[in-house]
């Protein structure tokens, strides 16, 4: 194929570097554009009409009888204002902040136990995949029955335990204790992830590094804090970064446990925005919101882009 | 492959090692079980001061009423509907494009892979409302086709990166000797390269399909009708009852999980490709 196109390219030479380019790459462009016009419109013009849609008055009872119209910052500015924008980035804040370390914490631990190889290890290496494949909403349903204030297991168990004064605790009627309920969760369904990743990663690091340590003395202690540890800081950056962008969207734990409750306690941005659409219908506020979750976004996806990029060269 | 290898005489390690595994067995297994056993207790073995592990009596009975006495036939049916479609459109759209980005250097190569990488970072609720606005527009709230036209949004960079992952396997000689033989790029895309990679291509079908399945915001903002709900949208609906048959509802979500359960485990194996996009190699 290649002799044809630089043919077709000297003939017509005269023709604009663009279009010269277009037809020299036409049969690539004929497989990647049908995708990328599809991402296009679902996507690009989405976000488009979202900053649009972020200058307006733009109420979604009274849209079709007064219309929108152009108010320039003011949704911004009246966000900034707001007490209720700040609590919810607060409480986003701890969230992506504790599911994010949480998750690389255990994920981190189970890999370097799974790498062990003891007897039955794969086993286990199955077992944890099971928090993983359940569908987000049948986990949180299941949660929220394990954590039921009076025949939860998980009272029983602290009860059990001697926590005797927990054993009718409504975990999700609190709103401290009703954020930390859902962390759980999401860690519970985000560490298998990280630990397979963690593991197919150690498991490429030679083992010839190792007895070169051990023949100079190293303890174990030493092997993981100087040899796999450094090995592992590219990847752990990367899923450091992809944690605290899932962890920043995640919704559906949160809304099928909370929706947001009790009293605001575990409102996270995502709840906050889709509020001040669907129920408050405030499209323009909630376009707003939008707009700033994602600047927040983008900016760690240039962390990201960043440190893909430098894995990839 | 580095083993840390065990010296098979200490004891007080080994019994560590397996304390630990045995606690990160139970979190991460005793949930589901939970789940199965409540399904198949009667709901006098349930609501007991001392939880009862293994049901005492087992009953299918709460599988059958929540299938007669609920909706969630029709749920499970819409989202076999919306997830088969949604991976149909997403295999082709994304295999073509995979093989353009494996296969050709063209201007605006990288930044095409990269755009598609990025938007699986986006927030759902930051291309809902305009989404919705959108919908409401062309009437497609309350209808199936708002799904159809929005999932692929976090399918298709999926799949795209994980087949491009696949194709990248494939050595270039295959293409180039049938391009000899007078194939065309067409032909030899569909004869010769298509038919290796179908194992890839049902992998990240699966993973569209699973995608579809599980989503929740979606469906929950565009849908409204009781007959229209996916199974994630249908169970959640489930406590807005005045009392929570929690029986019925662990059964239901067993039956939700399934579907999800089986998938994984077929590609069990190809998870690392796709989900951080080569990024393991770094």
């Amino acid at each position: 194929m290649e002799p044809q196109v630089r043919i077709a390219d000297l003939q017509r030479s005269s023709a604009p570097a663009f279009w010269v380019a277009l037809k020299k790459n036409r049969v690539a462009y004929a497989f990647v554009l049908p995708a990328l016009i599809v991402v296009g419109i679902v996507i690009i013009y989405p976000l488009f009409e979202v900053v649009i849609t972020s200058f307006q008055r733009y109420n979604l009872l009274e849209v079709l009888t007064k219309g929108s119209s152009y108010i320039g910052l003011s949704n911004y500015v009246e966000i900034l204002k707001d007490p209720e924008f700040w609590h919810s980035l607060w409480i986003t804040t701890i969230f992506t902040a504790a599911c994010v370390s949480l998750t690389i914490g255990a994920g981190l631990a189970i890999a370097l136990l799974l790498n062990l190889e003891f007897p039955g290890y794969k086993v286990l290496s199955v077992a944890i995949l099971l928090p993983w494949v359940m569908p987000r909403v049948a986990s949180s349903i299941l949660w929220k029955w394990i954590y039921d204030d009076q025949f939860g297991i998980l009272n029983y168990l602290l009860s059990l335990l001697g926590f005797e004064d927990m054993s009718t605790f409504a975990w999700l009627a609190h709103s401290s204790s009703a954020l930390w309920a859902v962390i759980i969760v999401v860690v519970w369904q985000s560490f298998p992830f990280i630990a397979v990743t963690l593991l197919a990663a150690l498991q490429s690091i030679s083992i010839e590094i190792y007895e070169a340590a051990k023949i100079d003395g190293a303890s174990p202690w030493q092997r993981l804090r100087f040899i796999t540890l450094p090995l592992l800081r590219n990847i752990l950056g990367v899923l450091t970064v992809i944690s605290t962008i899932w962890d920043f969207k995640a919704f559906d734990q949160m809304w099928v446990m909370t929706e947001g409750g009790p009293a605001g306690g575990t409102i996270i941005l995502g709840i906050h925005t889709w509020m001040n659409a669907f129920a408050y219908l405030r499209m323009g506020r909630a376009s707003a919101l939008a707009v700033i979750m994602l600047l927040l976004v983008s900016a760690v996806t240039l962390i990201y882009l960043k440190l893909f990029n430098r894995g990839e060269e | 492959m580095a083993k840390v290898r065990l010296i098979k005489r200490n004891v007080p390690a080994l019994l560590l090692i397996y304390l630990a595994a045995a606690i990160v067995f139970l979190v991460s297994v005793f949930p589901f079980f939970w789940m199965l056993s409540t399904s198949l207790k009667l709901p006098e073995d349930t609501f007991t001061s001392i939880p009862k592990l293994i049901p005492p009596q087992f009953t299918l009975e709460n599988y059958r009423r929540a299938f007669n006495d609920t909706l969630l036939s029709r749920y499970f049916l819409n989202s076999i509907y919306v997830a088969s479609v949604v991976t149909l459109a997403c295999i082709i759209l994304s295999a073509f494009a995979a093989y353009g980005f494996s296969r050709f250097r063209f201007p605006g190569r990288k930044f095409g892979l990269m755009f598609i990488l990025c938007i699986q970072m986006l927030p759902s609720v930051v291309v809902i409302i305009p989404l919705f606005i959108v919908m409401r527009n062309f009437g497609l709230l309350n209808n199936h086709a708002s799904l159809l036209v929005s999932y692929p949004t976090f399918t298709l960079p999926l799949c795209v990166w994980m087949l491009k992952g696949f194709f990248d396997g494939i050595p270039r000689e295959l293409e180039e000797v049938a391009l000899i033989d007078g194939c065309s790029i067409a032909s030899a895309f569909f004869r010769v390269i298509l038919p290796i990679t179908l194992p890839g291509i049902a992998a990240s079908g699966i993973y569209a399909f699973i995608g579809a399945w599980n989503e929740f915001l979606f469906a929950m903002t565009f849908l409204n009708s009781n007959q229209l709900y996916t199974m994630p949208v249908g169970l959640n609906a489930f406590f807005g009852q005045f009392t929570v048959e929690w029986n019925q509802l662990m059964a239901a979500s067993v039956f939700f999980t399934i579907p999800s359960l089986v998938f994984f485990m077929l590609v069990r194996k190809y998870l690392a490709q796709g989900m951080v996009a080569g990024a393991i190699k770094g």
